[in-house]
C-alpha cells in the first residue's frame, strides 16, 4: 500500500515538474518583461527578513502599492535573518529567486558577482533623491545590484527606565571603552540581578569593524584580503575580559535561551550595542515606553569610526519575468513618502530625500533621526560591498565569539579558529 | 500472471519459443507497471545521488559551474574541527539515544501485551508521540519546555534540582535530544508488540511449570524469540538516528549551538551547503555518511548471526 501510494505521488510530482519546465520554456523574454492590466494583473513575489513588526508594516506598504498599481499583485513572504539566506541559496541554485527581495550588504557580492541579481540601471528606478555617496554601496564593477532603502549607523541603546530603577545616570555618549565598561558594571551590580549591564559587544562583527576604523585600520584591503592581524583581533576580544562572568555582561547561556529574541529586547539587559534602526523592533519586543541611543565608545574622541551603511537594499532577481513590475515596486518602496510614513525608522532612516522629507518622525523615531544627525560630523565613507563570502565570515565571527563565551575555546584558540575559517573562505572565493 | 505460467510449463517441447515469447510479454508488462516507480527512482533518487557523487569531487558554490578538485573535499574533512565535532555529537546521540529508545519501546510493548481493559486506548496513546515527534511543532514545544523557567526546569526545581534551562547549556542539550528521541518510541513499540504476539503462550506456560521467574522467562523465551524483531528495530533506529535533522535545526535556530553541542552531522552538512555555499564539500559529507552507515549496517548484520534466532533454525 505504502509503496503504491508513493509511486502515485512520484508520478504526480514528475508530471508537475515537467509541466513547470514546459511552461518555463514557453515564456518569452522582452526588455520590460511581462506586463499586466487591471483586469489581468501580474503577480510578483517579494521576500524580506524581519520580525512581526516589520511584517505588519510591509503588508500595509504592499496593500498601498497594489491600490496604486492595480495591474500588479505582490505576493509577500518573510523569515528571520539566518534562515533567509539559506532559503535564497536553495532558490538561486534552482534558478527560482523571488522577483524582488530585501537584501543585505553582506551578501551583495555573493549573488551580484555571480549574476543572480538584475542590473537595476537597466530598468526605470528614480535615484535622483539619493545621496550620491550612498549609492556606490549597492554597486559592483559598474553595475547597480541594489538600491538602499535607508541608512543605519551603530549606536549604544539603553533603557532609561532600567537605569532609573538601578539609580545609574544616563550616559551622554561621550565615552571611552573604560568608561563604557564602568557603566555596564554599575548597571549590572545595582540592578540586584533584575537585569545585566549589557551583552558582549565584541561578538558583533560590525562593532569590531568600527573599532578597527577608530584605530585607523580597515577590515579588508582593496584586493580582498584581511586588513588586520591576529593580534588586533586578540586585543579586541580580550578588551572586556574582566566583565565576562560578572553582572555587567549577560552570560551566553541566557542569550541562547532567549533566542530568537535579543537579550535587550527580552529585558534581560539594560543596554545593547547595535544598529540604530532596531528601535521599533526593540520597543515591540520589550514593551518599553522609551529607549534612547548614544554614540559608541571610542578611545579617540575625534574618531568614532562611525559610518552610515545602507541598512538594507532592494534587489531584483536576474531571472525575473516581470522587470517592469519589479522596478516599479522597488521605486515605490524606496521613494514613496507614504511608505516612509508606514516604516518610519524601522528600516533605518529613509535614504531617499523624497521619502525622508515626506515622513513625519515623532517620539522614538525622531530619536533615531536625531541620532544620525548628531553623529554627522564623525561619519566616514560607507564601506563598499564586502568580499564574497562575507556573510559566512560575519556569522562565524559571532559563532566563535559565542564558543569563547561558553568557555569552549580560549581567546587564542578563538582567534586562530576565526582566522583559519576566514583564510579558507578568501582562498575559496579568490 | 500466476495462472499462465503453469500452463506454459505443461506445454510440450515444441512450444519453447512460445514460452519465451510469453515471458517477453510478461517482462514488458512488468516493466510498464514498474515505469512510474522507475522514473521516480532514476529522476528523483538515482540521478541526484550520482550528481552528488560527482559534486563531491568538485568545488561547487551553487552559482558557478563545478570545478573538479579530486579528493580534496574528502581530505579536508579530516582537518575540519567542526566536522570532527559534528561526528562526535552524532555518534554520542546514536550510542545513547538508540538503545534507550529501543529499551523504552520494548518495555512499553511488554506492558501493553498483557490483557487488560482499554488496551486499545493505551496503545494509541503511547503511539501518538511518534506520529508528531518528527514534526516542527514538537521541536518548538520541546525547546519551550526545556528553556529557562520552562516546565522541566520548574519541575526539577521543585525537587531541589537546579539545572537551569537545558537549551542554553551545552552539557544538557544532548540529554534533551536523547529524551526527545526516547519519547518517540512508538514505531519500534508497535513492531515489538506484533513480535510479542507471535510468541506461543505454551512456552511461557511450560516455563512456569518448570518454576521459571519473570526474569528467566524474559531472557530465555522473550529475548531469543523476539531477536529477529529486535535486530530489525536496532537496524532501522540506528540508521534513523544518524539522519536526525529537523529537531536539531529548530532547537538550535539552525546554528548547531550552544557552543556546537547540537551540531549534528546532517545539520553541519546543510550549513556547509546552503549557508557557506560549499555544495561539493556537503556532497562529500553526504557520501561519507552513506558509506559509514553502510559499513555499520554490515557490521550489525554480521554480529546478528550470534544473537538472532529465527524459528526453524537448527540452533
Amino acid at each position: 500500500m505504502m509503496i503504491n501510494r508513493r509511486n502515485f505521488l512520484t508520478t504526480i510530482a514528475l508530471g508537475t515538474a515537467s509541466a513547470a519546465v514546459l511552461s518555463a520554456c514557453g515564456q518569452s523574454g522582452t526588455t520590460a518583461g511581462k506586463t499586466g492590466s487591471a483586469e489581468n494583473p501580474v503577480t510578483i513575489n517579494y521576500t524580506w527578513w524581519g520580525n512581526d513588526d516589520r511584517a505588519e508594516r510591509t503588508r500595509k506598504a504592499i496593500a498601498l502599492f497594489e491600490s496604486k498599481n492595480p495591474d500588479i499583485k505582490v505576493n509577500g513572504n518573510f523569515t528571520d535573518f539566518a534562515g533567509y539566506w539559506q532559503k535564497r541559496a536553495t532558490e538561486a541554485a534552482g534558478g527560482g529567486l523571488p522577483d524582488v527581495m530585501q537584501w543585505d550588504l553582506s551578501y551583495l557580492r555573493d549573488y551580484g558577482q555571480r549574476n543572480q541579481l538584475l542590473d537595476l540601471s537597466t530598468v526605470n528606478i528614480n535615484t535622483d533623491a539619493f545621496d550620491k555617496s550612498l549609492l556606490p554601496s549597492g554597486q559592483i564593477r559598474g553595475k547597480t545590484y541594489g538600491i538602499p532603502t535607508s541608512t543605519n549607523a551603530f549606536a549604544v541603546y539603553y533603557d532609561p527606565a532600567k537605569l532609573a530603577a538601578a539609580g545609574v545616570a544616563e550616559p551622554d555618549g561621550n565615552w571611552n571603552y573604560k568608561e563604557f565598561h564602568e557603566f555596564m558594571t554599575q548597571v549590572g551590580t545595582k540592578s540586584n540581578g533584575a537585569f545585566f549591564g549589557g551583552g558582549d559587544y565584541t561578538a558583533v562583527w560590525w562593532m569590531f569593524n568600527i573599532w578597527l576604523r577608530q584605530n585607523n585600520m580597515e577590515a579588508f584591503t582593496e584586493d580582498g584580503k584581511l586588513g588586520f592581524t591576529k593580534d588586533d583581533l586578540k586585543k579586541w576580544w580580550s578588551q572586556p575580559a574582566d566583565l565576562r562572568g560578572t553582572p555587567a555582561m549577560i552570560p551566553e547561556e541566557r542569550v541562547t535561551q532567549l533566542l530568537p529574541k535579543s537579550a535587550f529586547g527580552s529585558n534581560a539587559t539594560a543596554s545593547e550595542v547595535t544598529w540604530d534602526n532596531f528601535m521599533a523592533g526593540y520597543l515591540g519586543d520589550s514593551g518599553a515606553k522609551e529607549l534612547k541611543l548614544v554614540p559608541v565608545p571610542s578611545d579617540d574622541p575625534d574618531n568614532l569610526g562611525l559610518f552610515l551603511k545602507p541598512s538594507m537594499l532592494m534587489v531584483a532577481s536576474a531571472k525575473t519575468e516581470f522587470k517592469d513590475a519589479s522596478a516599479r515596486f522597488i521605486d515605490f518602496m524606496v521613494n514613496d513618502p507614504e511608505v516612509g510614513q508606514i516604516f518610519k525608522t524601522s528600516r533605518g532612516v529613509p535614504a531617499s530625500k523624497t521619502q525622508r522629507d515626506g515622513t513625519t518622525f515623532e517620539g522614538t523615531d525622531k530619536l533615531v533621526v536625531d541620532y544620525e544627525k548628531s553623529i554627522e560630523k564623525y561619519l566616514k565613507d560607507a564601506p563598499e560591498p564586502p568580499i564574497v563570502g562575507f556573510g559566512t565570515l560575519e556569522s562565524s565571527f559571532k559563532r566563535i565569539a559565542s564558543d569563547m563565551n561558553y568557555g569552549k575555546v580560549d581567546i587564542n584558540g578563538a582567534v586562530d579558529a576565526w582566522f583559519k575559517e576566514a583564510e579558507d573562505i578568501i582562498k575559496q572565493n579568490a | 500472471m500466476t495462472q499462465t505460467q503453469p500452463v506454459s510449463r505443461r506445454s510440450p517441447a515444441p512450444s519453447l519459443p512460445r514460452k519465451s515469447r510469453q515471458r517477453g510479454v510478461d517482462t514488458r508488462a512488468g516493466y510498464t507497471f514498474l515505469l512510474p516507480w522507475m522514473l521516480g527512482f532514476f529522476a528523483l533518487t538515482a540521478g541526484p545521488m550520482i550528481a552528488s557523487l560527482y559534486l563531491s569531487f568538485t568545488n561547487y558554490n551553487l552559482f558557478e559551474p563545478p570545478k573538479w578538485i579530486g579528493l580534496d573535499n574528502y581530505l579536508s574533512l579530516f582537518q575540519d574541527e567542526r566536522f570532527m565535532q559534528s561526528v562526535g555529537v552524532t555518534v554520542s546521540y546514536v550510542v545513547f539515544g538508540t538503545p534507550l529508545k529501543l529499551a523504552a519501546a520494548l518495555a512499553v510493548a511488554m506492558l501493553l501485551n498483557s490483557k487488560r481493559k482499554g488496551q486499545g486506548f493505551y496503545r494509541s496513546a503511547f503511539y501518538a508521540p511518534s506520529l508528531i515527534g518528527a514534526s516542527v511543532s514538537i521541536a518548538i514545544v520541546w525547546k519551550a519546555m526545556f528553556g529557562d523557567a520552562g516546565p522541566v526546569d520548574q519541575g526539577l526545581s521543585f525537587f531541589g534540582i537546579n539545572l537551569g534551562g537545558w537549551v542554553g547549556n551545552p552539557s544538557m542539550t544532548m540529554p534533551m535530544f536523547v529524551l526527545l528521541t526516547v519519547w518517540q518510541f512508538g514505531a519500534p513499540m508497535v513492531i515489538f508488540l506484533a513480535g510479542l504476539k507471535q510468541i506461543p503462550g505454551e512456552l511461557y506456560e511450560a516455563a512456569s511449570m518448570d518454576g521459571a521467574g519473570p526474569i528467566r522467562k524474559f531472557f530465555n523465551i522473550t529475548w531469543p524469540m523476539l531477536s529477529p524483531v529486535i535486530f530489525f528495530n536496532l537496524l532501522m533506529e540506528t540508521i534513523h538516528a544518524f539522519q536526525i535533522f529537523n529537531s536539531a535545526y529548530i532547537i538550535s535556530n539552525g546554528e548547531g549551538g550552544p557552543a556546537g553541542s547540537t551540531l549534528f552531522y546532517t545539520l553541519y552538512l546543510y550549513l556547509r551547503g546552503f549557508s557557506d555555499f560549499r555544495m561539493g564539500y556537503a556532497s562529500a559529507m553526504a557520501w561519507l555518511l552513506l558509506i559509514v552507515v553502510g559499513i555499520l549496517t554490515l557490521i550489525i548484520f554480521r554480529t546478528s548471526k550470534s544473537w538472532v534466532h529465527y524459528s526453524g533454525d537448527s540452533k
